[in-house]
């Protein structure tokens, strides 16, 4: 399941515009291979914008973006996705009214997947995925903790639970690339910890490239080895945490207004 | 809709198509006004129209009350079948579940078309003229009473529509509220009370469309179906959230149907009208179409 | 917050929970449909023997649309329509003598096709503008069938043969339930394995947020499709059975009505459950006959429709899920003294602490 070596992403000159705003203007960054990595930027600076654009949610409308050398800034999302680049959502969108270990599996779409006929009447390829992404899903589940509430329905579960499924759900293929939207968005300082933790532990285990964006800078100095800052659609500056945040021109524009707990 | 083929007769059946598109303009007007508010739609709508037609028939006919008596308890009941529904159901759909609106007002729907039919019966009735076996011939067309009135009242109720919206402190309230109801109801515009009228508006214009459309043709417990799914394409078309343009598209709907009924024969008006939709959805711009707004990841 | 610590440690049973739980919930279950299955032929008398299988059919097109709307949440009002064209089709190819296999296949091709000519123009769309174009599609069909009255019998119906395979002749009560029970099984057998499959929940992840569908990369548009296609093949199948077992077919089993029906049942039942659907072709068939017997028939449709209101704005799960809530209640009880550490979701969020989008 572990790839050798996860890819580099290469992101050149890149601009989206939404009608006369410029959500990022000219915006060249590399997201250094097999490194957790935080983008971090007060509200508006393109954080979000950057990952929709990198995972196909958003049309690019000048630059490249580089995945292990190839531009893929025209492939369509689920072409990004076979090539190892799967993405969370800030807000946790997931099927409310079915199991934990559904939701998960789910994700397995890059998993060794039959044709569709094969699927319907249960032909032997079948049965032979079936074994591999169940497999994936146990292993990934226990692995976050969320082994007890397996076969529970996720709208049961408390929120800090259901951010995890949604983490599963993408982990399930270790896909080389990933990238995280605020996965601590709406936990409190203890869920925070304890989902830094989980996010090393499967680093640690899956090399991959893992982007997470975070307001929270405890757990950006905590959990990434490369942080870039983002203001204004633009990155203000790229590196290790302690350069980041050392940067003035960081603590002017963000570090300082950090200090309240975010939302 | 006869099939006479004489040049004479085309205007005659393009007369009768804009009179028929008037109608479904008018009852546009009041999925429009509901969809302002509300954001569902009523799969039950013209069952509420046949609910006063038909309950007015009955007064009129089996109970003996006089026609105009009857026509206003049976809008009174529309208006409170109308607001009715929107209180014990449309308001009642929990956040984040779409397409309920549509599944429960198809119950809805079932409903009303069983109640009445118990109530009342199954069979076709001849409703009031209303003025249309009254007419004259203007250049070789006839145009009756009704027809008249018809096309009198969509261009009053449309300008007064127009003039409320765009021109009046209502006007304002009703767009703030249809934009985003919280802010609309911390700015001060008491939205439920608002909700409550613009529903039983509609529940009023259902009524009238009703009365209009079973003087034309019949009344039972059906007739206002086939109305409402032409009005729904049209709103479809033109969009729910705009108003002059699925107004328009209503009246030219009503006579592209009587144009392919008059050169295609009487039957083939509504297979041209299922046609144009499917026809119309598949080569529409994708920025008309979205229902919601677009995905936010 | 939870208190569980979330050590990595695998648990040493991974494989070993899931199987033996399906084991033991297995046989039984077979057994109890066996029984089910056998009571009608033991203890019903020929007429509602012949009701059984029309419950056996229905369950076809419910299975059907079960897969389109309570999986995919697919809204479709041209269901029965999808129904008539396999009767129809059926009809038409018996009338050129043809047999039970090609009859079978003419009804297969037919259905994909009208299937994908409801598909494709739909595939951009959702809800009410979905719900508008199938109903158009039914409305087409309904015209084509009344102008067509020397090949279909137009609004006045048509009779149709029976199918006889073999010893088996569909006329005969008795065997019309065993004919019946064959596909009504297999469609079963099929959704009941949907739900183990990744097609299956690409539908159910395509229903309830398409966005995380092409998150993971599932062909959102390629799932729509198959799903309108299974479910148009499943209806088709099912109004060819329908017409078997009934021996005659009109343009009104086929309408608007018929099909608002067909999702009252699915929605009755419970959406998304296989048991929901053979429970909602239950209330189709029978409840009318019961409400005959009652000497009350009228009462059927205004009870249909106050249920399917009421069940929609209640009940989301239907029949199935509000079993399965009790039984899950009365299951929760007995562990509760097994988890003295599970928080009772003091934190279960609003949406406005998950919102903040951009």
């Amino acid at each position: 399941m572990t790839s050798t070596s996860p890819p580099a992403v290469d992101v050149r000159g890149l601009s989206v515009r939404y009608g006369g705003f410029h959500a990022l203007r000219d915006l060249s960054v590399n997201l250094p291979a097999g490194r957790i990595i935080g983008v971090i930027g007060p509200n508006g600076a393109g954080k979000t914008t950057l990952l929709n654009a990198i995972s196909g949610f958003t049309h690019v409308t000048d630059g490249e973006i580089l995945l292990d050398g190839r531009a893929i800034q025209g492939w369509d999302i689920r072409r990004r996705v076979r090539a190892g680049l799967v993405r969370g959502f800030q807000t946790v969108r997931l099927m409310e009214r079915e199991s934990v270990l559904t939701n998960v599996l789910v994700g397995a779409e890059r998993l060794d997947q039959p044709n569709a006929l094969a699927q319907l009447f249960a032909l032997p390829a079948q049965w032979r995925g079936r074994r591999i992404q169940e497999r994936a899903a146990h292993e990934v589940i226990e692995l976050l903790g969320l082994g007890a509430d397996r076969d529970r329905r996720v709208d049961e579960l408390p929120f800090a639970s259901r951010r995890l499924v949604e983490v599963a759900r993408v982990l399930i293929s270790y896909p080389p690339v990933i990238l995280l939207d605020e996965p601590a968005a709406g936990l409190d300082q203890e869920g925070r910890r304890e989902l830094a933790a989980v996010l090393a532990r499967v680093h640690e285990r899956h090399p991959s490239t893992l982007v997470v964006v975070e307001h929270d800078v405890d757990l950006v100095k905590n959990l990434c080895s490369h942080v870039v800052a983002l203001e204004s659609g633009a990155v203000v500056c790229a590196g290790t945490p302690d350069r980041v945040f050392g940067d003035p021109r960081v603590q002017l524009a963000y570090f300082g207004r950090s200090a309240d707990a975010p939302a | 809709m006869g099939a006479d083929t004489s040049a004479g007769g085309l205007t005659q059946v393009l007369w009768g198509g804009l009179t028929v598109g008037c109608l479904y303009a008018v009852l546009l007007l009041g999925v429009l006004i509901v969809f302002q508010v509300s954001k569902s739609i009523n799969f039950a709508y013209g069952q509420v129209g046949m609910v006063a037609a038909l309950g007015g028939w009955y007064l009129a006919s089996a109970a003996g009350l006089p026609i105009w008596s009857a026509l206003i308890i049976g809008a009174a009941a529309a208006v409170l079948v109308n607001s009715a529904i929107d209180f014990v159901a449309i308001r009642r759909i929990p956040e984040g579940r779409p397409g309920l609106d549509l599944v429960v007002t198809l119950g809805l729907f079932l409903l009303l078309t069983a109640v009445m039919q118990q109530l009342v019966d199954a069979n076709s009735h001849t409703f009031a003229s209303l003025g249309s076996d009254t007419s004259t011939v203007v250049g070789g067309v006839v145009v009756s009473v009704n027809d008249v009135f018809v096309i009198a009242l969509t261009l009053v109720l449309v300008t007064v529509a127009h003039l409320l919206l765009t021109r009046t402190s209502l006007g304002t309230s009703l767009r703030a509220s249809a934009e985003d109801a919280t802010i609309a109801s911390a700015a001060g515009v008491n939205v439920l009370r608002l909700r409550t009228g613009v529903w039983a508006v509609a529940g009023l214009l259902a009524a009238v469309v009703g009365y209009l459309v079973a003087s034309r043709l019949s009344v039972d417990a059906f007739y206002m179906t086939p109305i409402l799914v032409k009005v729904f394409i049209a709103g479809m078309i033109g969009g729910l959230d705009r108003f002059l343009a699925p107004l328009l598209v209503a009246v030219l709907l009503g006579v592209y149907e009587a144009g392919a009924a008059f050169l295609l024969g009487a039957s083939a008006g509504t297979p041209a009208v299922f046609l144009l939709i499917i026809v119309a959805l598949a080569v529409m711009p994708r920025r008309f179409m979205n229902e919601r707004s677009e995905v936010r990841a | 917050m939870s208190t569980r610590s979330r050590t990595g440690a695998p648990s040493v049973a991974l494989g070993a929970t899931a199987d033996p739980r399906l084991k033991r919930s297995r046989l039984p279950r077979l057994l109890l449909v066996v029984v089910i299955a056998a009571l009608p032929p033991l203890f019903f008398d020929d007429y509602w023997l012949f009701l059984v299988a029309q419950v056996a059919a229905f369950a076809v097109a419910t299975l059907g649309l079960d897969i389109l709307y309570g999986r995919t949440g697919q809204m479709s009002l041209a269901h029965a329509s999808f129904m008539g064209v396999g009767a129809y089709t059926g009809h038409l190819l018996a009338g050129l003598n043809q047999g039970v296999a090609v009859q079978l296949l003419g009804v297969l091709v037919v259905s994909v096709l009208a299937g994908l000519v409801v598909a494709l123009p739909t595939l951009r769309l959702s809800g009410m503008r979905l719900a508008l174009v199938t109903l158009a599609f039914g409305e087409l069909l309904a015209w084509v069938l009344i102008n067509t009255t020397d090949l279909t019998g137009g609004t006045q119906g048509t009779s149709v043969d029976p199918v006889v395979i073999g010893p088996l002749d569909s006329s005969v009560p008795m065997q019309a339930y065993l004919m019946a029970l064959v596909p009504a099984s297999i469609a079963t057998l099929i959704v009941l394995h949907l739900g183990r499959t990744q097609m299956g929940r690409r539908m159910l992840i395509v229903r309830d947020s398409e966005t995380a569908a092409r998150s993971v990369g599932v062909a959102v548009a390629r799932t729509k499709v198959i799903s309108f296609l299974v479910s148009a093949v499943f209806a088709g199948v099912a109004g060819w059975l329908y017409a078997a077992v009934a021996g005659f077919i009109s343009p009104p089993d086929f309408n608007l009505f018929a099909s608002v029906y067909l999702l009252v049942a699915v929605i009755v039942g419970g959406a998304g459950s296989a048991v929901g659907a053979w429970l909602g072709a239950a209330y189709i068939v029978l409840m009318p006959q019961a409400f005959s017997l009652v000497g009350q028939p009228n009462l059927y449709p205004l009870v249909g429709g106050a249920l399917l209101a009421v069940v929609a704005l209640l009940v989301p799960d239907g029949i199935v899920g509000l079993s399965r809530r009790l039984a899950g209640r009365f299951r929760r009880a007995e562990d509760r003294p097994n988890h003295p550490d599970r928080p009772n979701h003091p934190d279960r969020p609003d949406r406005s602490t998950s919102g903040g989008d951009r």
